[in-house]
């Protein structure tokens, strides 16, 4: 008798090839079995107009800290995610030094949107070293974690405050290098570095601070475990962006190790910048190098609230001389009818319908909870005023601390970012799952790529799964995973094919000390199993602790 | 106008990858050649303050060298 039998579903096992109906045996935490009336299971699974799938990867997440009250990085798990890569972007919690943690912790606060009690009060900082924060966290896993070492915490580690400061010796590149294999050995499954990130003072990341020597150093260092180089790239600009690609190739090619660089995205007034990285990123694996970007599948939002000057009202004169001014001041013109009449008039003679009416109140803020979810346009008319003058009303009863949504401004052309997604050279990632917490839903990524990008028709069923399984576990070198085969680890993910979704965003209070991040629940997924136990069912998290540190 | 600088084409607002509005500007440069650079709030603000305009709609045509003036 088997431990479970998941009996009766449409088996895409994530290679690609096309779906088949069949029952699937689990046994010790692998697959043990698939085919036509498999004996019985001590569990059975009914799967019947269900796909029957690998659990998904997750490649770019920044749940490091999450990890360490909450092992299935939620809602992470219940979107069918059964492993996840922390320790993007040149940060992770170790290796470092307990005189470093207030320095790290800055960094994650600016990258995450974490409340400081995460750090504070919802666990025991025991480890300095990359092992320990490995068995810190290996205790409750319900998901699997490959977890990369941050460039940046290494670099702080050997150098102390000097990371931000200078460029590394020879003596401190050779240090960072024994420290990296260190972290290897202990489990990392490569490192990442940015060309981007910022601490919370605003000063760039230590990996800033590294030339191109050092980076080559650690990258051989990758080069003796065939592991990952993590990047971030200057995104914001397309021709650095091709000279990073050209980089990472060059590294790729001289240490025979894979690079990925994150994000790659669709941009309004930058049409060409997706096509041209791609484009350069073709030439570069026709090279034999491996650089593969990373593109997420959900659109992007825009957001932002009176509190603070945005490029939303860039193109409204009066509206931003008043948004730049002093809070108190900015205050005194939202109350002054006058200033308030004119800038009504610029919004447009409907009020500011069609310019506003279309922004949703996002929640989580000041504003009435009541009011969550609902367009400008909406309580406009429930308040008997137009667009233009409730935004700044609504804001002004509550302190403007009322955050606006405009829902899928960017990486929104379903026509042109599904063939992307589709292209075999391009990675599907980039969701952070567990950073930007007040900002926006990192969650529901996987969900989205089939309610968009496969009902539309640009990804087949088995091609979507496949991109994020089989893919991804072999582009970061995942063994026995992304694979329903028999052998292959256990994870699973049971789901109906026309109704994975995800949820609509909402605001929760479910960070330590109550801190608030927006969040979106699965939609579609049955039943999903880590390592052969069932982490998540019927809409509910089981008790099962089974997810591992996986390399 | 002067060739002999980069010019500002386009400036377009959209969202960046935080979600937060970035100005999207368009240059070119003397030898012809094309660049798309996106701003953040800060940035984006100073340009249109250093170059004299308070909506992004008046940027093209403006010298980006502008965006250098105070920093």
């Amino acid at each position: 008798m088997y431990d479970i039998v998941i009996r009766g579903g449409l088996v895409v096992d994530g290679t690609g090839e096309a779906g088949f109906a069949a029952d699937v045996a689990i046994q010790d935490g692998k697959i043990s079995k698939i085919g036509p009336s498999l004996a019985a299971g001590r569990r059975e699974i009914d799967a019947k107009g269900r796909v029957v799938a690998p659990g998904f990867i997750d490649p770019h997440t920044h749940f490091d800290v999450q990890l360490l009250w909450d092992g299935a990085a939620k809602p992470a798990l219940e979107h069918g995610v059964t492993s996840i890569v922390p320790g993007n972007c040149s940060l992770s919690l170790a290796p470092l030094k307990a005189a470093d943690r207030k320095a790290v912790v800055g960094m994650f606060q600016q990258i995450e949107e974490m409340p400081p009690e995460a750090f504070t009060i919802a666990f025991d900082w025991t480890w300095e070293d990359f092992a320990g924060y490995r068995d810190a966290i290996a205790k409750t896993l319900s998901v699997n974690v490959a977890p990369l070492v941050g460039h940046s915490v290494i670099r702080l580690f050997v150098m102390g405050p000097a990371a931000q400061e200078r460029t590394a010796t020879p003596a401190e590149i050779a240090a960072m290098q024994v420290l990296l294999r260190e972290c290897l050995e202990a489990g990392a499954v490569g490192l990442s570095t940015s060309f981007v990130d910022v601490d919370e003072k605003g000063h760039p990341v230590p990996s800033r601070y590294a030339d191109s020597e050092e980076l080559d150093a650690l990258c051989a260092v990758l080069g003796e475990f065939d592991r990952m180089l993590q990047v971030v790239p200057e995104f914001y600009a397309t021709d650095i962006t091709i000279a990073r690609i050209d980089q990472l190739a060059e590294l790729s090619l001289k240490h025979k190790i894979p690079t990925t660089f994150s994000p790659l995205f669709d941009s309004r007034g930058n049409g060409d910048n997706a096509p041209r990285a791609i484009a350069r990123v073709e030439e570069q694996f026709a090279r034999g190098a491996r650089v593969w970007p990373q593109m997420q599948t959900r659109p992007i939002d825009l957001s932002f609230s009176l509190l603070r000057p945005s490029l939303f009202f860039a193109r409204l004169p009066r509206w931003v001389r008043v948004l730049r001014q002093p809070l108190d001041q900015r205050i005194a013109s939202l109350s002054d009818p006058e200033t308030t009449d004119k800038m009504i008039e610029d919004a447009g003679p409907d009020g500011g319908l069609a310019m506003f009416g279309a922004l949703v109140l996002r929640g989580g803020d000041a504003a009435p909870a009541e009011l969550t979810g609902q367009t400008l346009a909406q309580i406009a008319e429930a308040r008997g005023q137009g667009c233009a003058r409730t935004l700044i009303d609504l804001s002004l009863e509550h302190g403007l601390d009322v955050a606006f949504l405009a829902a899928s401004l960017g990486h929104e052309d379903t026509a042109r970012i599904g063939p992307m997604l589709a292209h075999p050279l391009v990675h599907i990632g980039a969701s952070d799952g567990g950073a930007h917490l007040a900002s926006f839903a990192t969650y529901g990524d996987t969900g989205y790529l089939f309610s968009e990008f496969v009902q539309k028709g640009h990804l087949s069923l088995e091609a979507a799964v496949k991109k994020i399984t089989s893919d991804t576990a072999d582009i970061w070198g995942l063994k026995n995973r992304g694979r329903l085969a028999p052998g292959w680890a256990a994870d699973v993910v049971v789901f109906d094919a026309k109704g994975l979704a995800r949820g609509e965003e909402r605001p929760v209070f479910d960070m330590p000390g109550g801190g608030m991040r927006y969040t979106r629940d699965a939609v579609g997924v049955d039943t999903v199993l880590v390592n052969g136990e069932v982490a998540y069912a019927d809409g509910a998290y089981t008790d099962a602790r089974s997810g591992v540190i996986c390399t | 106008m002067s060739h002999d600088e980069a010019i500002i084409l386009n400036a377009v607002v959209a969202p960046g990858h935080d979600g937060a509005a970035e100005l999207v500007v368009s240059l070119r440069h003397p030898n012809g050649g094309l660049e798309t650079v996106s701003l953040d709030a800060e940035l984006g603000f100073h340009l249109m303050k250093s170059c004299g305009v308070s909506s992004a709609a008046d940027l093209p045509g403006k010298p980006w060298r502008r965006i250098l003036e105070g920093l």
